[in-house]
């Protein structure tokens, strides 16, 4: 617990220096918790009662619609926080899944013990705002990439960004990710050298 | 047979299930197409082909499964479980420990040498995920109760928790055969990033 809690501790002073008191009423919010492949920690229409910091395994937030298409938005991994951020800072339905695509084990706080330190320290609570606009701009980047490259630029980008991911979870997530389709993407691995 | 606890060998069999899973991700899916589609040295089936004859017994069992648990509804879970004679004598037949001797495949599972590599692997995967999903709704069965006729003898009908064990086992045995076929290509060779013709 301690050594999970140190990577916690690196990523948010990365973020936004916090004081030790600070810190020492941050470090108490987090339960362990596991999952196994494909279990969905959030479900679409329920609120999201943590945050989540990934210790293990790769996890995504995915929309599905009526007809059974889905959209996968993002993928989590170690160390960084998950769950549907949008949801939980406004506590409202959420419109997506957060689900494992591996074994996977997190840390997790609970929404109102969070908000309450944010109230009580500023830090904290800048600490949260740089976090949010960071994921914010990671997003606008997405979707411009989405928008403007080509299935081969796309593909070269997230191997450029995450090498080991092809080994780590079903190409067919990542094709979804990328929205190109799957057949697509196996000739990519073929043809594109990195 | 005697009987046995139902959430141990549900553990057992999601574990095997999970290691499979993780062996098709982090190497088939990443292997080119000419070393997928490659036969076995002895003439043996490739790795495509090994996945293909699991797909095929995958397509026939799982919609049985999902309707057996679909059904299932209302009957009260049972925490322990017990083979049968038969369900037991095909699990040790098919699992590569126990049942070393080679056999022929029946001739409605033997798959063709034209494939997709790709979508064989993927296909193949969907299915593990899918199969990981029943074990997991069987913690709420009766794993004695919900009855399946046997692809190869439609009269003959195993309880699921035997035909759990006889698929699994049965997939082991062809991810070792197909893990054979890439034992002797250099290790290079079987890294991403080699450039291979694309086929189709």
């Amino acid at each position: 617990m301690q050594q999970s809690l140190e990577h916690i501790r690196n990523l948010v002073q990365a973020i936004h220096p916090l004081t030790e008191t600070e810190w020492q009423g941050l470090e108490r919010i987090w339960t362990p918790v596991n999952y196994k492949r494909k279990e969905i920690l959030t479900r679409a229409g329920e609120k999201e009662k943590y945050l989540y910091f990934v210790l293990e395994g790769i996890q995504r937030v995915v929309y599905y619609d009526e007809k059974g298409r889905e959209a996968t938005i993002v993928f989590t991994y170690p160390y960084s926080f998950g769950g549907v951020l949008d949801a939980l800072m406004q506590q409202t339905p959420s419109m997506y899944f957060y689900e494992t695509l591996s074994p996977s084990s997190f840390l997790r706080a609970p929404f109102f013990k969070l908000e309450e330190l944010m109230y009580i320290h500023a830090n904290i609570n800048t600490m949260i705002r740089k976090g949010i606009t960071a994921a914010l701009s990671g997003v606008l980047e997405r979707l411009t990439e989405l928008q403007c490259f080509s299935s081969e630029e796309k593909f070269r980008k997230l191997l450029q960004r995450s090498p080991h991911i092809l080994q780590m979870i079903p190409h067919k997530y990542l094709a979804n990710y990328l929205g190109i389709d799957p057949s697509n993407f196996s000739k990519l691995i073929n043809s594109v050298r990195i | 047979m005697k009987p046995i606890n139902k959430a141990a060998l549900l553990n057992r069999l999601e574990e095997r299930v999970e290691q499979h899973i993780r062996e098709a991700v982090s190497i088939f899916q990443n292997l080119p197409v000419s070393i997928l589609l490659r036969p076995a040295e002895n003439g043996g089936w490739s790795i495509a082909q090994c996945l293909d004859h699991l797909n095929g017994y995958g397509n026939y069992y799982f919609p049985l499964i999902k309707n057996g648990l679909d059904n299932h509804k209302g009957y009260p879970s049972k925490s322990t479980f017990r083979s049968s004679w038969l369900g037991n004598y095909f699990t040790r037949m098919m699992d590569p420990e126990t049942g070393k001797k080679k056999m022929k495949a029946f001739k409605n599972h033997i798959p063709s040498s034209q494939l997709d590599a790709y979508t064989v692997v993927a296909e193949f995967i969907q299915q593990q995920e899918a199969l990981l999903h029943f074990l997991k709704r069987a913690e709420l069965a009766d794993l004695n109760k919900i009855r399946i006729p046997v692809s190869i003898a439609k009269f003959i009908k195993l309880n699921l928790g035997d035909v759990f064990q006889f698929i699994i086992a049965h997939n082991e045995r062809h991810i070792q055969q197909a893990k054979r076929n890439i034992k002797g290509i250099e290790k290079s060779e079987t890294k991403y990033g080699r450039r291979e013709q694309v086929n189709g």
